[in-house]
């Protein structure tokens, strides 16, 4: 087969694709809103389906979530990989399921759990892909969470991208270096072995790396005033300055708690529970 | 003297915790207000750690056994904090990327202001954008940024503080000669026109030379000297000792038989006079053999390249690019940032394929094999060592390819290998705690034990020492009859003049140019295109009108003859020795 450059499914498009989400470039609903608010949105959404076993509650919430992550323009890849988890995971109760002789019982309890992960992970995808690391942190602080953590959220996504990189640079390196499999095996088994093999092995020389640079990064931190900021509380007042609730999101948290209180109503007159769908 | 001094060191000795023996010995030193200081010295002689004395991080943040006195502005810092000393001092480190800890360039200038609740950081961040002419930076993401506009984000960064000193350690480590030269004139009218101090840590005299107004030399963890510059410069052979190795005018200069120790290019120009107008020069007769009769060992033919931008735009590289590489080329690759060099090589190496045209190597197309099996005939060798390093020690990461591949006999390979490079000492060592000029030269050990028809390097020369650098340039020029062709992405003059048979220029994703290094010099248009910076001696061979420009000082000497009509003026007060 000819080699050619390929724009999707290579590690170029993997780091563009979490360049793009971890910087909501794609725009959306979300991403224009206060941080906090849309902190308080996702709460709703992933604390709401705990609290029952109606399948009708929990399918209008799902729903609700769906149109959420088409709002919030997430991408392709992190579409994907959702999709890829929640069909491997509906597979996998499956086979476990008549594995351990369980019945359409127990499958369909474990649909009821699929159905709520699936919620959460829906209003999570369409949150944090329209809070960009910065307002994620902002948001953070704002809360009273630890100036560490909320300072480790933005420096975590600056590194991403050159993690990335590196990662990228040291597995072309075992690619050239070390010999791949004679014979690809039983369905290219052990060229794949090989491959997570090299990837695996990619991690140990990143980590040695980057353990030799942060010592400049944790000494200028502390010139730049780091610490000092976590004692005076000025500067996090500058820093929050920008933070304001405005008409959208109010619009958009009514609008929210309106539909979950119309998925309970729904609930009310039409009750579904898993037991129900075995009659 | 009634002012007070910027920085003034009294008796001050530091360990560090957990080491033997003090780092500082008994320093005493003083840097007036508004000077422009290099500290110069070898490895080890202590430069950083004294450089660190100053904003307080010794003994603050490095809390060793601290004895005697600084004061930064007046202000004794063993009673100060760090915090209060960052507002006055200024550092950027030699690692200037790793300083950097905000997403963009706007929020890593306000950083600081902001953390000291400054109301003002607004005006205070665009004020240093301003001063360094970035402001159309501001809004990048720090991970796009170039090696110069990272240094100079980190620069910015720190005068948003309106600091009195600006200590820079090392500008020109990780950055290519014309950027590096960019910093110091900027550093420059920092400290001309807003009255900053400015100390720097450099071992390159020609800047020394150029823009220092006094240096300090440091050896074994106490100044040895603190001296105007050019006393500093006429002690050339007591700084050559030291690892800094007087410039090209110096040496050229001092050779000729003048005593002079000129600062400048254009001062030796003066000095020495012009030449006598030699048409054609015996020396410089080219004995190239003629490239086209030897065979074809790598070959691009109308290529293509174009990378995905965020936005998912394509941003083109190469655009329709030929070129043919000859058994025995030496291919100095040059061009600006963005012209494609690094693309050209992962091509050349096979690591990637281009979108549209084809790429041979020795007569095997790129799109047929996978890298991992185009690597048996072109090794690409990374601009950073450390991520080649893979292996707990260098002979393991030297071994990985031979013995992985079954090649016959890879022990004897590798220590024949480890020998070429002179690291057999250090076979054991992990690749990434040795100097940059031994990393330098274990990469290139990887490389040849790959054994290679086309060695590909980028930037083998990037962030060396000048003696470090000289080695290397010399070692790649000790294997050429080893390697059977090799082409190296580079910015550093030395390499192309000393080492390189072929010089490509690359320009918007096209060969500008295909010439001799010695033509090069020739095309100061195509030079600039490029940000190179020539070598000084053939900056001088021009000046004083010698065509084509010289390579060496020791070619410069064979060449130069005073023109005694016009010369006799200049050099009667002098004395020529001849």
């Amino acid at each position: 087969m000819a080699r050619k450059q390929r724009d999707v499914l290579s590690v170029e498009w993997v780091k563009l694709e979490l360049i793009r989400t971890a910087y909501a470039t794609r725009g959306g609903l979300f991403s224009v809103m206060d941080p906090r608010m849309v902190l308080g949105w996702y709460l709703i959404l992933a604390i709401i389906p705990w609290f029952t076993h109606n399948l009708t509650v929990l399918a209008v919430l799902f729903v609700v979530a769906a149109i959420s992550v088409a709002l919030a323009r997430v991408g392709p890849l992190i579409l994907a990989l959702f999709v890829f988890g929640l069909l491997t995971e509906a597979v996998y109760i499956f086979i476990a399921a008549i594995f351990f002789g369980g019945d359409l019982t127990t499958i369909m309890a474990l649909l009821e759990l699929t159905l709520k992960l699936g919620t959460i992970s829906m209003a999570s995808m369409a949150a944090f892909v329209s809070l960009d690391p910065e307002k994620l942190s902002d948001a953070l602080l704002a809360l009273r969470a630890p100036a560490l953590l909320a300072f480790a959220v933005s420096y975590g996504y600056r590194m991403l991208p050159i993690l990335v990189e590196e990662f990228n640079t040291v597995f072309d390196n075992y690619r050239l270096r070390s010999a791949p499999p004679e014979k690809p095996g039983f369905l290219g088994f052990r060229s794949i072995a090989h491959w997570i093999k090299m990837a695996i092995l990619a991690f140990y020389p990143i980590f040695l790396n980057t353990a030799q640079s942060v010592r400049t990064t944790v000494e200028a931190l502390e010139t730049r005033g780091f610490t000092y900021a976590t004692v005076d509380q000025r500067g996090r007042n500058i820093r929050l300055a920008y933070l304001k609730v405005g008409a959208l999101d109010l619009a958009v948290v009514a609008v929210t708690i309106i539909l979950v209180a119309g998925a309970f109503w729904c609930g009310q007159v039409w009750p579904v529970y898993h037991v129900d769908l075995l009659r | 003297m009634t002012t007070t001094p910027a920085i003034a060191l009294h008796d001050v000795s530091f360990r560090y915790p957990g080491a033997d023996e003090d780092t500082l010995r008994n320093v005493n030193l003083t840097i007036d207000t508004a000077d422009f200081v290099t500290v110069v010295g070898g490895n080890g002689s202590a430069k950083t750690t004294l450089c660190k004395t100053f904003n307080g991080l010794v003994p603050h943040y490095w809390s060793g056994d601290f004895a005697g006195v600084t004061e930064v502005c007046g202000i004794d810092t063993y009673t100060s904090n760090v915090a209060e000393l960052s507002s006055r001092v200024g550092y950027v480190y030699q690692d200037f990327m790793n300083q950097l800890v905000r997403p963009t360039v706007r929020d890593e200038i306000s950083f600081s202001p902001i953390n000291f609740g400054m109301p003002d950081h607004a005006e205070r961040t665009a004020e240093a954008l301003e001063m360094l002419r970035i402001t159309d930076l501001a809004d990048r993401f720090v991970w796009q940024l170039s090696g110069g506009e990272g240094h100079l984000t980190a620069l910015a960064s720190v005068l948003a503080m309106r600091p009195e000193i600006i200590v820079v350690d090392e500008p020109v480590a990780e950055l290519d000669p014309a950027r590096a030269l960019e910093i110091y004139e900027r550093l420059e009218v920092l400290n001309q026109q807003h009255g900053i101090t400015v100390v720097t840590i450099e071992h390159h005299a020609e800047f020394i030379a150029q823009f220092a107004k006094s240096v300090v030399l440091m050896d074994q963890g106490s100044p040895v000297w603190h001296l105007p510059v050019q006393e500093a410069v006429n002690r050339s052979s007591q700084l050559e000792a030291h690892g800094i190795p007087a410039p090209q005018v110096v040496q050229a200069v001092q050779a000729l038989g003048y005593d002079q120790s000129p600062r400048t290019v254009k001062d030796a120009a003066q000095l020495i006079g012009p030449a006598v107008a030699t048409l054609q020069s015996d020396a410089v007769a080219d004995q190239e053999e003629h490239a086209a009769q030897r065979p074809v060992v790598a070959a691009a033919s109308k290529v293509h390249h174009s990378y995905r931008t965020v936005k998912s735009s394509l941003q083109p590289v190469l655009n329709g690019l030929d070129l043919q590489v000859h058994r025995g080329d030496r291919i100095a690759l040059v061009g600006g940032n963005g012209s494609g060099k690094t693309t050209l090589l992962k091509l050349l190496s096979g690591i990637m394929v281009a979108r549209q045209g084809e790429i041979q190597v020795n007569g095997i197309n790129t799109r047929s094999r996978s890298a991992t099996r185009l690597s048996e005939h072109a090794a690409y060798l990374w601009q950073h060592p450390q991520q080649m390093f893979l292996k707990e020690s260098i002979e393991a990461d030297i071994a990985l390819y031979p013995k992985e591949r079954k090649v016959a006999d890879w022990q004897h390979l590798v220590q024949h290998t480890l020998q070429q490079v002179r690291l057999t000492q250090f076979a054991h060592r992990d690749g990434r705690s040795l100097s940059g000029g031994q990393q330098r030269r274990a990469t290139l050990a990887i490389g040849l034990a790959m054994q290679p028809t086309l060695l590909v390097l980028d930037e083998p020369t990037a962030s060396l020492d000048i003696t470090s650098r000289d080695a290397v340039i010399s070692m790649l020029d000790e294997l050429s009859d080893v390697i059977a062709s090799a082409v190296v992405a580079t910015h550093d003059m030395s390499l192309v003049s000393e080492w390189a048979n072929r010089v490509v220029v690359l320009r918007n994703g096209q060969v500008a140019a295909d010439l001799t290094p010695r033509a090069l010099f020739d095309y100061p248009e195509l030079l600039a295109e490029a940000h190179l910076v020539p070598p000084q001696i053939a900056q001088l061979g021009q000046a004083v009108g010698l065509s084509p420009a010289p390579l060496s000082v020791a070619e410069f000497i064979a060449r130069f003859q005073p023109d005694e009509l016009v010369g006799t003026g200049w050099t009667k007060s002098v004395g020529v020795k001849q």
